[in-house]
Parts: C-alpha cells; sequence; structure tokens
C-alpha cells in the first residue's frame, strides 16, 4: 500500500537573484520516506528545500509563486497563507544544512535551544528531551560527560549530529537535510546515513545529496532537479 | 616610469615610515620632557587637602580637579544618551531596514559622521538660543547642552560600529536560529547581539574617547575657563581639552604654562588608555563574550 | 502576544534611527533658519565674494573660504605622499615584526587628541618655522598644514592599508606565479585594483581636514586675507565660526557665521557622498 502524501508542491515557482530556479513545478512527497534530491551542481537544490521551511524570505531579492501544502494533523495546509506562523512552521519543519553550524554556546544550549525558543521553562522536561535528541544520534556517550563545553570545540562529524539533534529535539515531522555528509569523511558519513535510515520511522525526510551510491543506500525515492522542474527518477 | 618606480618605492617608503615616527615622538617626547616633572598630586588638588576636595567641601582654585569632573561628568551624561539611541539605530539598520529605507539611512547617517564638529557645536549653540527665546530665560550655555550637541557628535560612531558588528556575522549564524524558529527579535537577542558585542563595545569606548578629547563642541556650548565643580547640569562648567587650549594661548606666567603641559600629558594618558582598551576588547575579548555558558 | 512585543520593538529601533537621522535634517535647518536675513534680497552671491569688513557692514566670507582650502590643500599635499609611503612600509616593504609595530603606531596616533598637537604645535614648531624663515609670527598657511597633515595621516595610513588587503590574494598569487617581486606584485596588481579604496581615504582625509577647527584656529594666525604666500596668516571657515560666535546675536556679523556653517556643511556632505559612490563601485567590482 502507498504511504499517505506529507507535502504537496503545486506550480511552485522559484526566483532568486533574478534566475528562475524553478519554473511551475509539481511534486508530492510521503509521509515517512526518504526522497533524495540530485542534480547537477548550481541548480538551486538547496535553495528548494528553503522553500519548504520558508527560509529564503530571510534572503534578500527572492520571489516565489505557487503553494506548497503540507498536512499536519491530517489536514492539509498552505504554508505561504497569510495566517501561517512562519516560526510555527519551522519548528515542524526540522533543517540541516551542509557545513555544521553550532551556536557559539555550550553543547547543551545548542540542543535545548530551540526549546528554549518555543517557550519551555521546564528544566527537567528540557533535560531529558536533550538527552534523548542526543542518544537517537548516538552522540549521547561521546559528550554526557561535557555538555557545557563549547560546542565548537566538538569534532566536524560531532558537530553535525549534533546539529540533526538540535534539528530533532522539537520532534518535526519533516527534516531538510542539504548535503548533510559533503564536509564529513567516510566514518561520519555512514554514522549518519545510519541515523537517517532510523529516523525515518516517524519523520519525512528529504535529503540533498552529491553521491550516488549514497543515494542508492538509503533513499526510497529519488528526484532529480532540472531546468526548473523536479522529476522522478 | 615603472621600473624607476619598482627601484624608488623602498626608499621612498622608509623615508616616510620615519618622518612619521619622527613626528610623533617629537610631540609625545617634547610633552613628556616639559611636563613630566608636573605629573603630581598637587597638579590635580593644588594646595588644597586632596580627601576635602573629593568630598567637594573645599573648592580647588589651583588644581585640574574641576575640570577633570567637568570632563568625567561630560563624557558620562553624553555617552549616556548615545548610548540607547545609537544601538537601536545601529540595529534597526542592520536587521531591519532594507531597499529604499536603508539607503536614505545610510547617506544621512554618512553625512552625520562627516559634519565638522564646529558644526554641531554651532547647532549646540543655536539650539540654547531658541529655547532661550521661546522656551525659558533660564536656559544658558551648560553642561546639559554640551552633553547633548557631544551626543549628536559620536552618535554616528556608535550607530556605524552597531551596524558593522551585526552586518559582519557570517550568515549561517543568522540562518540557523531562523531556522530553527527564532523569531526575528529572539535571534537578535540570543545568536546577534552576543556575537556583536565586542564590536560594539569597542565603538562605545571610542566614542568616550572622542568626548574626552572634543574641544571645539564644549567651546561653544557652555565651557569656561574657571567655574569650579559644576553645580548643576545648567551650569557652565570646567573641561580639561578646554583648560590646554585655554593655557596655550592666555598663559599668564611660566608656572601656569608648565601645568599645560602636564594636563596635556593627563589628557594624552586618558585617551591612550581608552583607545587600547577599545583596541584589546576588539581583538581579546571575542572568547570571553561569545562563549555562554 | 509575542507578535505584539516584536512589532513594538521594531517601532522603537526605527524611532531611534528616525531621530538620528532628524538631527542631521535639523542642523541643516537651524543653519539655515539662522542665516536666512543674509540670503534674503539676493545678497547670497555678494557674501560668498567679497571681503569681511563688518565695521563697513560688509560681511563676505570670500578670504575665508580661500583660506580653508589654502590650509587644507596644503595639508593634503604633504598627507597623501607621507600616508601612500607609510601604508606602502606596512603591508609591501616592511618586515614581520617591524611592519607591525609601525602599524600599532599609527593605530595609536589615531586616537590622539587634537588638542596635543595644537599645543605642542605652538610652542615646538611655530618658533621653529618663525627661525628658519624668518617671517611675521610663524603662525601660517604652512605650520597649520604641517601639523593638519599628522593629524589626518594615520586615518588616511590605515585606510589605504585597508584598501590593498581587500584586494583579492589571488590576484597577488597569479603575479607572484609570473615571476613578479613583492613591489612588482603592489605596482602592477594591488595599487591599481585598490584605486576605489584610495578615493574613498583620499575623500575623507580631505574632510576632515576642511572640518578640522582647532588646529587651523591655535596656528594659522586668523588674519582675514586671501593667502599670497605660504607664510600668510589665515582664517579658515571653521576657526571663523570659532571666533565670532560669541558676537550680537541679533547683528549680521553673527548671522554670517551660518552662512559659513552651511557652506561647511555642503562642503563635507558632498566628500561624504563622494566617499559614499566610491564605495559602491567597489562593491560592483
Amino acid at each position: 500500500m502507498e504511504p499517505p502524501v506529507k507535502i504537496r508542491i503545486n506550480s511552485l515557482s522559484f526566483c532568486y537573484n533574478g534566475r528562475k530556479v524553478l519554473r511551475h513545478t509539481s511534486v508530492s512527497f510521503s509521509t515517512n520516506s526518504i526522497t533524495a534530491i540530485v542534480g547537477p551542481s548550481g541548480t538551486g537544490k538547496s535553495t528548494f528545500l528553503m522553500t519548504l521551511n520558508r527560509l529564503w524570505e530571510e534572503l534578500p531579492n527572492c520571489s516565489l509563486q505557487g503553494t506548497v501544502e503540507i498536512r499536519f494533523n491530517g489536514v492539509f495546509s498552505n504554508i505561504y497563507e497569510r495566517e501561517f506562523a512562519v516560526e510555527k512552521l519551522r519548528r515542524q519543519v526540522g533543517m540541516v544544512f551542509q557545513t555544521p553550524n553550532p551556536l557559539p554556546m555550550s553543547i547543551f544550549k545548542n540542543v535545548a535551544f530551540p526549546l528554549e525558543l518555543a517557550g519551555e521553562k521546564e528544566k527537567d522536561f528540557i533535560r531529558a528531551r536533550v538527552e534523548e535528541a542526543l542518544q537517537k544520534v548516538r552522540l549521547w556517550d561521546e559528550v554526557k560527560d561535557r555538555l557545557s563545553e563549547s560546542a565548537l570545540s566538538l569534532s566536524g562529524g560531532q558537530q553535525q549530529r549534533m546539529c540533526i539533534a538540535r534539528a530533532m529535539i522539537l520532534q518535526p515531522e519533516i527534516l531538510l537535510l542539504d548535503e548533510p555528509t559533503s564536509s564529513l569523511d567516510h566514518t561520519g558519513a555512514e554514522a549518519i546515513e545510519q541515523l537517517l535510515l532510523q529516523l525515518k520511522q516517524n519523520c519525512t525526510i528529504l535529503v540533498v545529496s552529491h553521491y550516488l551510491d549514497q543515494v542508492k543506500r538509503i533513499a526510497d525515492r529519488v528526484v532529480e532537479l532540472r531546468d526548473g522542474q523536479l522529476c522522478s527518477r | 616610469m615603472m621600473r624607476f618606480l619598482e627601484k624608488v618605492l623602498p626608499l621612498f617608503s622608509w623615508l616616510c615610515g620615519a618622518v612619521l615616527v619622527a613626528a610623533i615622538s617629537s610631540v609625545t617626547g617634547y610633552l613628556l620632557f616639559k611636563g613630566l616633572r608636573g605629573v603630581n598630586l598637587g597638579l590635580l588638588f593644588g594646595t588644597t587637602d586632596p580627601v576635602a576636595a573629593l568630598m567637594l567641601r573645599q573648592q580647588v582654585f589651583d588644581g585640574l580637579f574641576p575640570a577633570m569632573v567637568g570632563t568625567l561628568s561630560l563624557v558620562l551624561m553624553s555617552v549616556g544618551w548615545a548610548i540607547p539611541i545609537g544601538i537601536a539605530a545601529g540595529i534597526y539598520l542592520a536587521e531591519y531596514a532594507r531597499g529604499r529605507t536603508k539607503m536614505i539611512f545610510n547617506l544621512l547617517f554618512d553625512i552625520l559622521a562627516g559634519l565638522p564638529s564646529v558644526i554641531i557645536g554651532l547647532f549646540g549653540f543655536s539650539l540654547t538660543l531658541f529655547l532661550n527665546r521661546h522656551v525659558s530665560e533660564a536656559l544658558r550655555p551648560c553642561l546639559l547642552i554640551s552633553s547633548i550637541a557631544l551626543a549628536f557628535l559620536v552618535l554616528p560612531y556608535i550607530i556605524r560600529t552597531t551596524q558593522l558588528a551585526f552586518e559582519s556575522l557570517p550568515v549561517q549564524s543568522r540562518m540557523t536560529a531562523r531556522a530553527l524558529g527564532a523569531s526575528r527579535l529572539q535571534n537578535i537577542v540570543h545568536v546577534l547581539l552576543p556575537q556583536a558585542f565586542p564590536g560594539i563595545s569597542s565603538g562605545v569606548i571610542l566614542a568616550i574617547g572622542r568626548c574626552a578629547e572634543d574641544t571645539i563642541v564644549i567651546m561653544l556650548t557652555g565651557v569656561v575657563a574657571s567655574a569650579g565643580v559644576p553645580r548643576s547640569l545648567l551650569s557652565p562648567y570646567e573641561a580639561l581639552p578646554f583648560y590646554i587650549y585655554y593655557i596655550s594661548s592666555q598663559y599668564g606666567d611660566q608656572q601656569e604654562l608648565a601645568r599645560g603641559y602636564s594636563a596635556a600629558i593627563l589628557l594624552l594618558i586618558i585617551c591612550l588608555f581608552l583607545f587600547s582598551l577599545a583596541f584589546l576588547i576588539k581583538k581579546g575579548a571575542r572568547y570571553r563574550t561569545l562563549y555562554r555558558p | 502576544m509575542i507578535r505584539g512585543c516584536e512589532r513594538a520593538v521594531e517601532r522603537l529601533f526605527f524611532g531611534a534611527a528616525f531621530i538620528s537621522a532628524l538631527i542631521t535634517i535639523s542642523i541643516f535647518g537651524f543653519m539655515f533658519v539662522f542665516g536666512l536675513p543674509l540670503f534674503s534680497g539676493g545678497r547670497f552671491p555678494e557674501i560668498m565674494t567679497r571681503p569681511w569688513a563688518p565695521h563697513l557692514g560688509v560681511f563676505g566670507i570670500y578670504p575665508m573660504i580661500a583660506g580653508t582650502f589654502a590650509v587644507s590643500l596644503l595639508a593634503m599635499v604633504f598627507a597623501f605622499p607621507l600616508s601612500m609611503g607609510c601604508a606602502v612600509l606596512i603591508s609591501v616593504t616592511g618586515q614581520g615584526r617591524l611592519s607591525r609595530l609601525l602599524r600599532r603606531t599609527v593605530e595609536i596616533m589615531t586616537g590622539m587628541p587634537t588638542v596635543i598637537y595644537g599645543f605642542v604645535g605652538i610652542f615646538l614648531l611655530i618658533p621653529l618655522v618663525r627661525g628658519i624663515f624668518g617671517s611675521g609670527s610663524g603662525m601660517c598657511v604652512l605650520s597649520a598644514a604641517l601639523v593638519l597633515a599628522v593629524l589626518v595621516s594615520p586615518t588616511m595610513i590605515l585606510l589605504f592599508c585597508d584598501s590593498f588587503e581587500r584586494v583579492p590574494p589571488s590576484y597577488g598569487h597569479a603575479a607572484l606565479a609570473a615571476g613578479a617581486t613583492k613591489i612588482q606584485r603592489f605596482l602592477h596588481v594591488t595599487l591599481p585594483c585598490a584605486g576605489q579604496g584610495i578615493i574613498i581615504a583620499f575623500t575623507l582625509s580631505l574632510g576632515r581636514a576642511i572640518g578640522d577647527t582647532l588646529i587651523a584656529l591655535m596656528l594659522a594666525g586668523n588674519g582675514v586675507q586671501v593667502p599670497a604666500s605660504l607664510f600668510d596668516s589665515v582664517r579658515t571657515l571653521t576657526a571663523h565660526i570659532a571666533l565670532v560666535f560669541a558676537a550680537d546675536h541679533d547683528s549680521l556679523e553673527f548671522r554670517a557665521i551660518f552662512v559659513c556653517g552651511m557652506s561647511l556643511y555642503l562642503l563635507t556632505a558632498i566628500l561624504s557622498l563622494l566617499a559614499r559612490r566610491a564605495g559602491s563601485k567597489r562593491r560592483q567590482q
């Protein structure tokens, strides 16, 4: 049986610095699956991810037309509708960037940061959730004794796993990853691939990737971005 | 032509370096030679008992104490006006303003930053005239007016350093918290402000130094050669840089002139201290303010 | 609730920026309104071109304009090559420790109080000029320009160094790979690429030299005349304001300093705009 649709994109056009990245493209992504997005470099795969959490609105000279509908609690809603709160959206759609981007705070504070932004004050609850998230990315054993150290002291692979933990702490239903392993070595990349396969049990994952063998290992479906269109391969 | 330049340039650059170093060392050397002997407690308090003077129980007539108090209160007040407005305006420019609005603000602040201090002083003076005629007869050039005019003078420093500190933060650290669901204000308060703090504080200290050394603005807005310790915000006052200027043209005897040299050394030390502080904060304090446990 | 708070804070920030912008505009407004009696009746050209003779009822500021340009341009004639040489020494010809030391010295010099330069100028430079050139009091265009050159050089040096550093290192590597010496790299690659930066440094420093009051007031002699030689005493626009502001507040003599103020405002504003344009050109490159 085909799993239900999670994200429905309808006739989406996106312009970045005068360049058309997307032209009236329509595509759907199903719940709890891993979709790999491939394509020549410079076609705007990363900016495409940003149309799903509206992060492009922080970039200069962008414009967008069309609709992106995401199913929350069984109901589809267009995230570009006026009354849709952008902060709420970003709390349910996690994002991990190409290079690890720890904030200049302690490891604990980094992972707990989204919870605090969302207004969570209960100390014990935060602690438990941080531990859970770090367990999930298998970082807990490595850092449990140094949670108050600066996140910048972690290695590249550890930083990236911490960033995934930070994106996961609000238990988002969708996770966007922009070439998450490109700045890591072989073992670091493998750990993250394993992690994604495990996370997809209750999360819809979109990952931009350059490595075809990686795509083959983890993706349920491959979508190519070419000439402004997204097509299944 | 290029061949010739290639040959001459090294020699020329060494010559210029030597001239500059000679100029600055002759300025400081001359001051130290003439005035170092006079730098002691007597310079500040004259023949008055220092403790009594500090408690404001006795007036100091033959020392720099009133000028120091005047300069200190002037600096505190003007920076007190300029900091909140300057930082808020800087944040607005870096984080909120876009397109045409940003361009117009940038333009106006560039002009303000380039205005000669004598114009700011003249503005302060005409503001006093205006207020004197239309609001209250009691308003004359005074400490309050001077501090406001000086705040105008240093406002662009604080705006610009704040703006620069925010704008030079990497795009990624700006996007990170936003992707995690932080609102604009949350992003500014929790993520950007701590990282921009060294830049802002070095700008503030530079502004303090500028207030401490300015002579022209205060000359047009209320400083006088002898007034004692300022009694209120609305009274005239003395200040260190004006004292130095005044001595240079009006000294009565050699003793007064010698005090002028020592006062110049005092001002030099204050300004260089502030300057090094700003420098240290921007270079060294980064890891301290960046890392929050 | 949170939305409302966000919006209130944004308004607060905007208010601060607006007040600061308003100050810039109202300074000009005050100059204009106070100088108004002199503008009415088409007397403006007369003010800009006539000499200053208050006892005859003539309030021209032409000598002061000439004095301002004489002092500031002469200062730039000294300061520009000096700063260029020092900047080259710091970023090209000097070696590690020495160039760092010189740079630190220059940075510290930017924090020197102006009044100290003026003070030492009066007691050290003036007697020297009087002794060597043996003319008058020694307070003249030359003395003021020399001290002013030392005053504006540090900032100009740092701006030059900054514009050299902005040239992408890959250009320099290309030149070095082609067998250029360090000096050749500087002359053929760095200097042509830093053109806009040099223009910025020059205009900003010229604005500073024109706007300086204290050095001219203390060292240029303040004689009201159009200078004919380096050793003539002159009065700049800035010094004129500082000397006359205490005059009777209803007299035309007093009003004339607002015309000086407005000329200075426009002059420095134009220079700021020029520097700004050079800056945006540089960003496009």
